[in-house]
């Protein structure tokens, strides 16, 4: 309680971003939020009878000279839908339980740029790797019938971080990953020939640090 | 006197007795024979029978087949085929006037005429003098324009091969499909789906029959005598309708006598049939049932012998017109799934070339029909594969089984031995789908049955015992019997389709696609000619699939 209260009080009477010289290197802690398209549409429509899910999860960047930056991050996604058939299109969903959990960890490396006329903002993009947790459980499941299992997979983003307060930054970006090796070789996904875990999404970062 | 006995004394005088009374009281349903519905008492279980022998050489089933043979009056082609000497059906195009159909019958018989369409037919039937033959007339129409098939009614049998029972190993086949653990997945195991068991009837009710036997000759030329005005006691099967279970029964049909009679079973192959789709299960009596709680649909449309001998029919087995009937009255009156344990031999290519003799245009017509409906049709997948039939050879293609191979939503059913191995009769060829278990006798003698309840033979084939000791028969006692044949395999995957349509998965299509995604390969890693997609798997089927596995 005393720690937290000295840092609102810190961050309070802190001097303006602009003011700041900024730190040769800086670690920033995250929390992040993500909404999430999956690109194995058929897939998740049969399943889940939708295809866009939040992720959420945090992570923490290095900043050095405030432009080129390392970010790991790690999210979580879980969801329960049921079991089903697709056949020429056709969902059957079949009243049995699944849930399937997705655990991303990924590193990526950018670069930040600067406006003069606009120093609070600070667009970046940035690209990277991800080892992508997989778990699938569903009811009446014997040994081997679950799935647990982790792949890799790449992504790239781009986005910008608007500077609030000396410490507090929130930044907005959309991320494309592609993730193989997971989908596409039993299942529903191989029905609808789709092998891809990735997608799109939308990601809000709320960033601590300068 | 064994209590056995005194059971059968009884029933005799308290069908005797309520015979009295119904005729007062009740409408004797005209026909060839009467039959009394549910008059009639309950039917005397044996249980499991262990010395029963109808093997497919055995003396009993040599001297039935040559029983038929002198009861027919069948034609039979060049290629063996037997086929109704008194008709010809014929499909002619929408577009085509009634002139102009009269003119193409004139042009290709003599004696043809149309007869009045009978129900759930989209075809015609053209009667003819038994002087024509029905194939010369059928392909005198086929190249005329006003024609859009036309074809012999030719016969189709049951595919199945009854065999002794032994009752320390029965069923191995429900397990063999995994069946335990779909029950698990769905307990009510299709209470909301109807199956058509299209097939030699249904034992499903009680009933009193009275029957004039006239003499005949069997196979041999030996004469068995009159019987004269007999009153046969008929009980439906316990694990079929009993504890209160009749209600499972709906919209029950005989396409024989066009409805005039109830599909009651005088052969026992439906009756077994309808046993393995959906005996009772869980009453600690008697065998199980895959989807144990369906609805059942007795749809007849094969004859038996005493069908021939009551004058209810005039040849054993059914004929194709019959068979696309049954299938239309099925798909009309609610049914999801249909069973067809039944077949005949034809040419590879009917699909190519549907105007040869022993193809079956009628049938496939139908089948679509059904299709279209939502059904989903399972059909056996013949048991010739040791068989030589002319002029096709040794393992013939099965006409039925090759229409299903084409149509999506039909599959075609060949059949396993307990140790997952082709079924030594079991057809093969392109056309084969699934597998399920079908049983033999060869490496497991009794213990490879398919046992399920329905008549003792020994009080229904009379027939074919000596002329001094021929008697009326009795439908009223049952037993646990051990059959064989793709007629055993096709309903496991009847019954296992109508716990997926239970499951929510409507399309016929959908089920054909999962029942084969989900077999078990057997034999040739991916599909092949002696178990097709490989093993119906109940559980796996039932499952279904989740994102990644």
């Amino acid at each position: 309680m005393k720690t937290t209260v000295l840092l609102v009080i810190g961050l309070v009477l802190a001097a303006p971003v602009l003011a700041q010289d900024p730190p040769p290197l800086s670690i920033r802690p995250f929390a992040m939020a993500t909404g999430q398209s999956f690109a194995a549409t058929q897939t998740f429509n049969a399943t889940f009878g939708k295809t866009f899910f939040p992720f959420f999860g945090g992570g923490v960047q290095v900043v050095v000279h405030d432009t080129f930056f390392v970010e790991i991050s790690a999210s979580r996604f879980r969801q329960t839908g049921q079991r089903a058939y697709l056949n020429l299109g056709k969902v059957f969903q079949l009243g049995i339980p699944l849930t399937a959990t997705v655990t991303p960890v990924e590193v990526t490396g950018g670069y930040r740029f600067r406006f003069k006329k606009f120093p609070a903002v600070r667009p970046y993009v940035a690209a990277g790797f991800g080892s992508y947790g997989y778990t699938e459980t569903s009811s009446f499941a014997e040994p081997g019938d679950d799935v647990s299992t982790r792949h890799a997979g790449f992504v790239v983003n781009g986005g910008a971080e608007f500077r609030v307060h000396r410490w507090v930054g929130i930044a907005g970006d959309v991320q494309y990953s592609h993730v193989s090796g997971i989908l596409g070789t039993a299942g529903v996904s191989q029905q609808a020939g789709e092998s891809d875990l990735g997608g799109i999404a939308a990601r809000v970062k709320v960033v601590v640090g300068r | 006197m064994s209590g056995f006995r005194v059971r059968a004394l009884c029933a005799v005088i308290a069908v005797a007795g309520g015979l009295v009374l119904s005729l007062r009281g009740q409408t004797v349903v005209e026909s060839s024979f009467a039959i009394l519905q549910n008059v009639g008492l309950t039917a005397i279980d044996e249980g499991v029978i262990r010395d029963e022998s109808h093997t497919p050489a055995s003396e009993q089933m040599v001297r039935k087949r040559a029983l038929l043979a002198a009861l027919s009056t069948d034609r039979v082609s060049a290629s063996g085929a037997r086929y109704r000497s008194d008709r010809l059906i014929v499909k002619f195009r929408d577009e085509a006037a009634m002139g102009d159909r009269k003119a193409a019958l004139r042009a290709a018989s003599s004696t043809g005429e149309f007869g009045t369409r009978a129900s759930y037919a989209d075809f015609d039937i053209v009667r003819l003098d038994a002087s024509e033959d029905p194939e010369m007339v059928a392909q005198a129409l086929q190249g005329r324009p006003e024609v859009q098939y036309a074809q012999a009614a030719y016969r189709v049998h049951a595919t199945l091969i009854p065999n002794d029972p032994e009752y320390a190993t029965l069923q191995w086949n429900l397990p063999l499909v995994n069946l335990e653990k779909a029950w698990d997945i769905q307990p009510l195991a299709g209470s909301t789906i109807t199956v058509a068991v299209i097939d030699t009837g249904m034992a499903y009710q009680n009933a009193t029959i009275t029957a004039t036997i006239p003499s005949f000759r069997d196979g041999a030329g030996i004469r068995y005598p009159a019987l004269g005005k007999v009153t046969i006691p008929y009980s439906g099967a316990p694990q079929l309708v009993g504890a209160g279970n009749a209600g499972r029964i709906v919209a029950p049909y005989d396409v024989i006598s066009a409805g005039v009679n109830p599909p009651l079973d005088f052969e026992g192959h439906g009756t077994h049939v309808s046993g393995t789709i959906g005996q009772l299960t869980n009453d600690a009596i008697g065998t199980a049932g895959v989807a144990f709680n369906v609805k059942l649909m007795p749809v007849k449309v094969l004859a038996s012998t005493w069908d021939v001998l009551f004058g209810g029919a005039s040849s054993e087995g059914g004929s194709d017109d019959d068979v696309a009937r049954g299938i239309r009255y099925a798909a009309d009156n609610g049914a999801k799934i249909l069973n067809m344990s039944l077949g005949s031999s034809g040419p590879p290519n009917c699909g190519t070339n549907p105007n040869q003799v022993d193809c079956a245009p009628v049938i496939e017509a139908a089948m679509r029909y059904a299709v279209g409906k939502g059904c989903f049709i399972v059909v056996s997948a013949g048991n010739e594969f040791e068989d030589t039939v002319p002029p096709y050879g040794t393992n013939p293609t099965s006409v039925l089984a090759e229409i299903a191979s084409r149509i999506s939503g039909v599959v075609s059913v060949a059949a396993v031995d307990r140790a997952k191995a082709h079924a030594y009769y079991s057809s093969a060829g392109p056309y084969v789908e699934l597998s399920a278990p079908g049983g033999s006798e060869r490496g497991f003698g009794r213990d490879g049955f398919v046992w399920q309840q329905t008549f003792d033979y020994n009080f229904t084939d009379t027939f074919l015992l000596p002329p001094a000791q021929y008697r009326a028969p009795r439908f009223d006692v049952l037993a646990t019997i051990g059959y064989i044949g793709t007629s055993m395999a096709a309903p496991h995957v009847s019954g296992i389709a109508a716990m997926l349509m239970q499951q929510g998965i409507t399309d016929p299509a959908a089920i054909e696609d999962i029942l084969e995604k989900t077999a078990v390969d057997l034999g040739t890693p991916g599909r092949d000619n002696t178990f097709g997609f490989g093993l119906v798997d109940a559980r796996a089927a039932l499952r279904g699939l989740g994102l990644a596995k």
